[in-house]
């Protein structure tokens, strides 16, 4: 453990801290307290905060976590409520372009002194930097990092099909199904019925057609690209992939299937890495099964970001403040982010930290990987399914079609198509 | 010689009026303010959805564009064709199912308190954990059609929940089983306060079991049939906890109900104004259900004063 640069680094923040004015009233002889709500509460990432709240104890804070079970919006559900009653939390979870909505009705906190005591814009991908500063300020701060489209493939499907290359394009995806099928894997893909699993399976299909098309049409909604003839080939694919998954699933989250998974039954796994952390902690082992990049058609690695972050909440208690600034330092930390990463499975979003060394897995070191290549040939982009290329609204009015397509195979894809244009434009 | 304790002469009316003020306190503190929470919670929302409210609620007038977007929108259809369906027959099935165990259990059997319990048992499992129970039950994977194909009969289908033009019968046989307890009790007490005389009467004029039931007694049933009718007519409306835990909506969007729509606008697309737009047309859905019972309501109860 780094610990003097942990010091270093926090005393380099303070310094920062007491250049301001309200920052130097929370300073001195006050305990940072920290009020924060997230929808961590069990598993992996339950674990994750639970550590990153114990080294907040560590340095003298109080930590005050509410953890909202379920999903992103029961937590947002919260937070509105907070917010309403005048009350928001000193620092909550949000990401994506939602921290551009929300940050419009209620004050946030200015952190461009602490991000700029830590150095981190540097070393933080610009895209990602975008979503955090959205006035041209720094109030949000990521915290970790996941791809959407990693490709996790059964050690014993690979088996049972005979193969031991990792696909890498789309065709070579396909093929692989293919002997899966015929080696006796019942559903070559594996599978959750949820909305957001169906989004992935099309954004990953989508962008590994062509990122170029991908950042058009989804992350920028211009009217050519939704309809050019990538989306249809998007469409053809997802359709593929749906055939060869469970129907069975019903409306099941994805985790319910990773032991028919581990076990061969199901072959490969479209999924972000957080599923590492899932598998790791129901006790599943790593040599049951290989992470790798999503397909991508011009063999590059393609990432599909999502980034879980923090936004901070102005509050006048001198402790709060104290405690934000903490949590800032802490949350930009590079040994905070390397401990935070190796429980979840994500990566951290530092750029410059060294995942060479132990705790690493070779998943998250091929991700890792991934991102740097992905974001030098700018292949990068924001993840749909996870609520970082869009506002809510117009996420789930796109994987409303999605949705409907992977389930209703009487639907075309020249129809999902334009049906999905259709949809954009409805909720511009 | 006795003493009137409440009503000694000379003692004022006031002193009574005052003994009991705790008991209206009691009663009228609340319901005031429950109506006042409900008629002002109806106001809010109606004025929301004229507004341009989207995470939080704003102030504004956006005229009819919350409605017409929620009229026009494809998840609002699929949920008001669905809400058609799946009212009409979860109310006529449950009517059916709960009547038929009601005219059962009162032939007098053995055991009836056991049995009687067992189907009201239902009732007092929540919705989320009926939905999720169903929801095992009925996948194909793991549930009915598992157990069937186990047993030997390897070409069994029942796969209506991962279907996605059955998925909605899903629904009804869930909801059914859960309430159509509550339709036999109500029908049970009905039948048991049929007057005696009335069916010596028709034996005596040599009637038979099924022209007895329905002649004699099933007529007399019917105002408990038209508050059945209302009461789960306006739980069909407003069904959420069992479509979410049982199809969440799906398979894709085709098992939506208002209710789900609703709280999809409001809380996962942070659309409050149109999310509060689909609210009222619900609460049009419910009037229109509710209206016209209180008319009967009203007629009767005439009627019953002029005879």
């Amino acid at each position: 453990m780094p610990i003097t640069t942990t010091r270093r680094r926090l005393l380099a923040g303070s310094a920062a801290a007491l250049a301001l004015p309200a920052f130097a009233r929370a300073q001195g002889a006050i305990k940072p307290r920290l009020t924060a709500i997230s929808q961590w509460s069990a598993g992996s990432d339950g674990a994750a905060i639970t550590a990153l709240g114990k080294k907040f104890e560590e340095k003298g804070g109080v930590w005050q976590h509410s953890p909202v079970p379920g999903f992103t919006t029961e937590m947002m559900n919260k937070l509105r409520a907070q917010i309403m009653a005048g009350d928001p939390p000193a620092c909550s979870q949000l990401k994506g372009p939602e921290i551009a909505a929300w940050s419009k009705i209620a004050p946030t906190v200015d952190l461009d002194a602490v991000v700029a005591a830590a150095g981190y814009e540097k070393v933080v991908a610009p895209d990602l930097a975008k979503l955090h500063k959205p006035g041209g300020k720094w109030i949000a701060l990521p915290l970790q990092i996941y791809s959407t489209n990693m490709l996790f493939l059964s050690k014993r499907a690979m088996d049972k099909a005979k193969a031991d290359k990792i696909p890498v394009t789309w065709a070579e995806f396909n093929d692989l199904a293919e002997k899966m099928k015929a080696g006796g894997v019942p559903y070559p893909i594996a599978n959750g019925g949820t909305r957001a699993d169906d989004g992935q399976k099309f954004e990953a299909a989508l962008a590994g057609i062509s990122p170029t098309a991908y950042r058009a049409a989804i992350m920028n909604l211009d009217k050519k690209a939704l309809e050019g003839p990538e989306i249809k080939a998007a469409f053809v694919q997802v359709r593929k992939i749906a055939d060869w998954m469970d129907p069975n699933v019903g409306a099941q989250h994805f985790s319910t299937n990773l032991k028919r998974f581990v076990d061969g039954d199901m072959g490969m796994m479209i999924m972000g890495g957080w599923a590492q952390g899932v598998l790791r902690n129901a006790g599943f082992k790593f040599e049951d099964f290989i992470i790798a990049p999503g397909p991508s058609d011009n063999s590059k690695p393609v990432f599909l970001l999502n980034a879980d972050a923090f936004i901070f909440w102005q509050r006048k208690e001198p402790d709060l403040q104290a405690g934000q600034t903490l949590m800032a330092q802490l949350v930009m930390d590079p040994a905070i982010q390397t401990m935070y990463s190796q429980i979840t499975g994500s990566i951290p979003v530092r750029t410059d930290v060294d995942l060479s060394g132990e705790g690493w897995s070779d998943g998250q070191r091929r991700t890792a990987a991934a991102l740097k290549d992905a974001i030098a040939s700018n292949q990068a982009v924001l993840s749909l399914a996870h609520n970082m290329a869009q506002e809510n609204g117009m996420t789930a009015a796109i994987i409303d079609v999605i949705t409907e397509y992977v389930k209703n195979k009487t639907i075309k894809p020249e129809q999902a198509a334009i049906r999905l244009a259709d949809a954009v434009e409805s909720s511009r | 010689m006795t003493i009137a304790v409440s009503t000694t002469p000379g003692q004022p009316a006031a002193a009574d009026w005052v003994r009991r003020l705790p008991e209206y306190l009691a009663i009228w503190v609340p319901l005031l303010l429950s109506a006042a929470h409900l008629i002002a919670f109806t106001l809010w929302t109606i004025w929301i959805s004229f507004t341009p409210s989207t995470l939080v609620p704003v102030s504004g007038w956006v005229g009819l564009r919350n409605y017409s977007s929620v009229a026009a929108s494809r998840n609002w259809q699929i949920a008001l064709d669905n809400l058609l369906l799946f009212g009409s027959a979860f109310v006529l099935l449950s009517l059916a199912t709960g009547l038929i165990l009601a005219i059962l259990l009162d032939q007098r059997i053995r055991g009836e308190n056991l049995l009687r319990s067992i189907f009201l048992y239902p009732l007092a499992v929540s919705f989320v954990v009926t939905g999720t129970v169903w929801s095992w039950l009925l996948n194909p994977g793991l549930g009915i059609q598992k157990l069937v194909r186990d047993l030997g009969w390897t070409s069994f289908r029942f796969d209506w929940l991962i279907d996605r033009d059955m998925a909605i019968w899903t629904i009804v046989i869930a909801a059914i089983w859960q309430s159509s307890g509550f339709a036999m009790a109500l029908f049970l007490a009905g039948l048991r306060s049929v007057d005696a005389d009335l069916i010596k009467a028709a034996q005596i004029d040599g009637a038979g079991p099924i022209r007895m039931y329905r002649r004699v007694i099933l007529p007399t049933l019917w105002p408990i049939t038209i508050t059945v009718i209302v009461i789960q007519l306006q739980f069909a409306i407003s069904t959420f906890d069992l479509v979410r835990a049982l199809t969440n909506g799906g398979p894709g969007i085709a098992t939506q109900l208002p209710a789900l729509v609703v709280y999809d606008l409001m809380f996962q697309r942070s659309l409050l104004g149109r999310g509060a737009a689909a609210a009222v047309l619900m609460l049009l859905i419910l009037l229109a259900v509710l209206l016209p019972y209180a008319a009967w309501r009203y007629v009767q109860r005439r009627r019953a004063i002029d005879a």
